[in-house]
């Protein structure tokens, strides 16, 4: 049962990144002068939706 | 398939192993195997930034000297100047040894055999906390204390709502060191736990072969070297998540530190 909450979990997470990254490429297509700092924006935006979905995953294992 | 049958009871196994088991003493007096490995980081990255002084140059010769100034460049110029501003020279050296001291640590943790000091809540805590007092007090020396907590809540707002503005800011400041903590330990444990569950399948699937060699054993074995490939991948991304780890952990101290050095927001 925790794999599939885990499972419910991350759908979450990865539309988060999936929007994230839509708006890093739009932002990079329209402006490209901007790659540099948009693309350090998406990672740290990525990395802040992931750590909810790997905060669902540890609970997961931890607390059984 | 009786090789995922096996697979709860191991995986059970492969978490317990890598909560903290104390190797001297006890939990909470003593060295667990975090405790180890975090000490051995902190003087790994000692000797790292002391070899590196001893040889930087105007002109870097040589791999590791390179590396090294394109790491220290990396964080006074993506963290320091452009997130900071012209105060950046100040905040530097407590940058960059959070950089240096969470990368190391979680470098050191991809390395088979040997486990992440950063990997348990308790040294990211720690880290987190070291932070959060830094950015505090740094506010505080700023504004003096009065003015820091008025400057939490934004000026120019209502009377009625600049209580409850500064009340939510006031959770939300609690909430950062915990959110920093939190994000780096679980980064850490999760991926050693799947890079780890890989690794229990590919065993689990080619243990049979090891008992006996037989044309079906092999066939049964195939998809060990699906998950071994699966693996490697899983290995490659440790090692970039390890990289972006610390530099998210000390970008949002910077924005932490810009935060509380801006007049009013």
């Amino acid at each position: 049962m925790g794999v599939i909450g885990y499972g419910l979990g991350v759908i979450g997470a990865g539309l988060a990144i999936g929007i994230s990254a839509y708006g890093a490429t739009q932002a990079m297509a329209r402006q490209p002068e901007i790659q540099d700092r948009a693309f350090t924006v998406f990672i740290m935006g990525a990395a802040f939706a992931e750590a909810l979905a790997l905060i669902g995953f540890v609970v997961t294992l931890v607390v059984r | 398939m009786e090789a995922f049958d096996k697979l709860p009871a191991e995986i059970n196994h492969l978490v317990a192993e890598f909560s903290s088991i104390p190797v001297i003493g006890t939990l909470t007096l003593g060295l667990t195997q975090y405790t180890f490995w975090l000490l051995i980081s902190a003087v790994l990255t000692l000797v790292v930034v002391f070899a590196y002084s001893k040889r930087a140059a105007l002109v870097p010769h040589g791999i590791f000297p390179n590396i090294m100034e394109t790491a220290i460049n990396f964080v006074s110029r993506d963290m320091g100047q452009q997130i900071i501003g012209p105060t950046w020279r100040e905040h530097f050296p407590f940058l960059a040894s959070i950089f240096f001291f969470i990368l190391i640590n979680n470098l050191v943790g991809v390395i088979p055999g040997m486990k992440p000091g950063t990997g348990t809540i308790s040294t990211t805590a720690a880290l987190a906390l070291v932070s959060f007092v830094y950015f505090v007090a740094v506010g505080i020396k700023r504004h003096g204390f009065v003015g820091y907590a008025k400057s939490l809540a934004p000026s120019g707002v209502m009377f009625p709502l600049n209580l409850l503005i500064w009340f939510i800011e006031l959770i939300s400041l609690i909430l950062r060191p915990i959110t920093l903590a939190v994000r780096l330990f679980c980064n850490m444990f999760a991926g050693h736990i799947v890079m780890g569950s890989f690794a229990l399948m590919v065993s689990l699937f080619a243990e049979p072969l090891l008992h006996e060699l037989t044309a079906s054993g092999v066939l049964g074995a195939l998809p060990a070297v699906g998950f071994a490939a699966i693996l490697l991948v899983i290995y490659a991304i440790e090692i970039f998540v390890a990289c972006v780890q610390a530099y998210v952990f000390t970008v949002l101290v910077s924005v932490y530190i810009q935060g509380v050095e801006a007049e009013g927001h």
